[in-house]
C-alpha cells in the first residue's frame, strides 16, 4: 500500500502534464474544432447510410437499430448546422464593425 | 454524448423486448406441439433479463455519474412444470395408458405476457422520442 505513496509514482505526472497541452494545442483553434465536429458528423451520417443500406438489403437485424443511426445523424447533422449558423453571426457582426 | 447514450439504453432494451416478444411467439405456435426434436412435448420457454455487464471505463463513470445501465437477455430458460396430460388414444404421441403430454403453455398467460412485452418496448420508444424531443429543445437555444 506504501508504494502508492512512494515519490516514485509522482515522478510520472510531469509527462502527462506536457501530453495535455500538446492536445490543446492541437485543438486550440476554432476552425479545427468545426473541422473535427465536422468529421464525427460525417461519421454518423455514414452509419445511417450503411444502417438504410443492411435493411434495404434485409441484412439488418433490428429494425430499432436503423432507426437509431438515423436520429443519431439526425440530430448531429442538426447540431452542426446550428454551430455553423453562430458561426456565420459572428463573422457578420464583425464585418459590421466600424472602423 | 449524453443523448446518444440514452439511446443506447433504450436500444438495448427494445432488443431485450423484441427477444421476449419473440419467445412468446414461439411458445404460441408450439401450444399444440407434442413431440420435439429432443424428445417428449414442447416446454415453455421463457427470458432472463439482466443488465449489462460494464467494462471497468463505464464502471467508473456510472459510479460517478450515477449507475445507468442496458439490459440483455443472458438466457432463455425452460419451463420445469410437468407437461399436461390430454385423453387421446388415437393420437400418435399417445402413451400406454391413453393420455398425450402436452406442453405446459397456457395460451391466456402468454397473451398477458405479450402484452406486457409490447408496452415496454413501446415505453422505450418513448423514452427515445423524449430524448429526441430534449436534443431539439436543446438546439432551440440557439435560434
Amino acid at each position: 500500500m506504501n508504494t502508492i505513496d512512494s515519490p516514485g509514482t509522482i515522478t510520472l505526472l510531469p509527462p502527462k502534464a506536457a501530453d495535455t497541452s500538446a492536445v490543446s494545442k492541437s485543438t486550440s483553434g476554432f476552425g479545427d474544432m468545426l473541422a473535427s465536429m465536422l468529421d464525427k458528423v460525417d461519421e454518423t451520417q455514414k452509419a445511417g447510410d450503411q444502417a438504410v443500406a443492411r435493411l434495404q438489403s434485409g441484412d439488418a437485424k433490428h429494425l430499432h437499430e436503423v432507426m437509431i443511426a438515423v436520429e443519431e445523424a439526425d440530430i448531429s447533422l442538426r447540431m452542426f448546422v446550428q454551430m455553423r449558423n453562430k458561426a456565420l453571426t459572428a463573422y457578420e457582426e464583425i464585418m459590421r464593425m466600424q472602423i | 454524448m449524453d443523448i446518444l447514450n440514452t439511446f443506447r439504453i433504450s436500444g438495448s432494451a427494445l432488443q431485450a423486448q423484441s427477444l421476449r416478444l419473440n419467445t412468446i411467439s414461439s411458445n404460441l405456435a408450439n401450444v399444440e406441439t407434442t413431440s420435439t426434436p429432443e424428445g417428449g412435448p414442447y416446454k415453455k420457454k421463457s427470458v432472463y433479463f439482466q443488465s449489462t455487464p460494464l467494462t471497468f471505463q463505464e464502471q467508473l463513470e456510472g459510479n460517478l455519474q450515477g449507475s445507468v445501465q442496458g439490459v440483455q437477455v443472458s438466457k432463455i430458460t425452460e419451463d420445469p412444470t410437468p407437461p399436461r396430460k390430454v385423453y387421446n388414444p388415437s393420437h400418435p404421441d399417445a402413451g400406454e395408458d391413453g393420455y398425450v403430454e402436452m406442453p405446459n403453455i397456457s395460451v391466456l398467460e402468454e397473451m398477458v405476457d405479450m402484452m406486457s412485452a409490447t408496452r415496454s418496448y413501446q415505453a422505450n420508444v418513448t423514452s427515445i422520442k423524449m430524448a429526441k424531443r430534449m436534443a431539439m429543445k436543446a438546439l432551440e437555444i440557439g435560434r
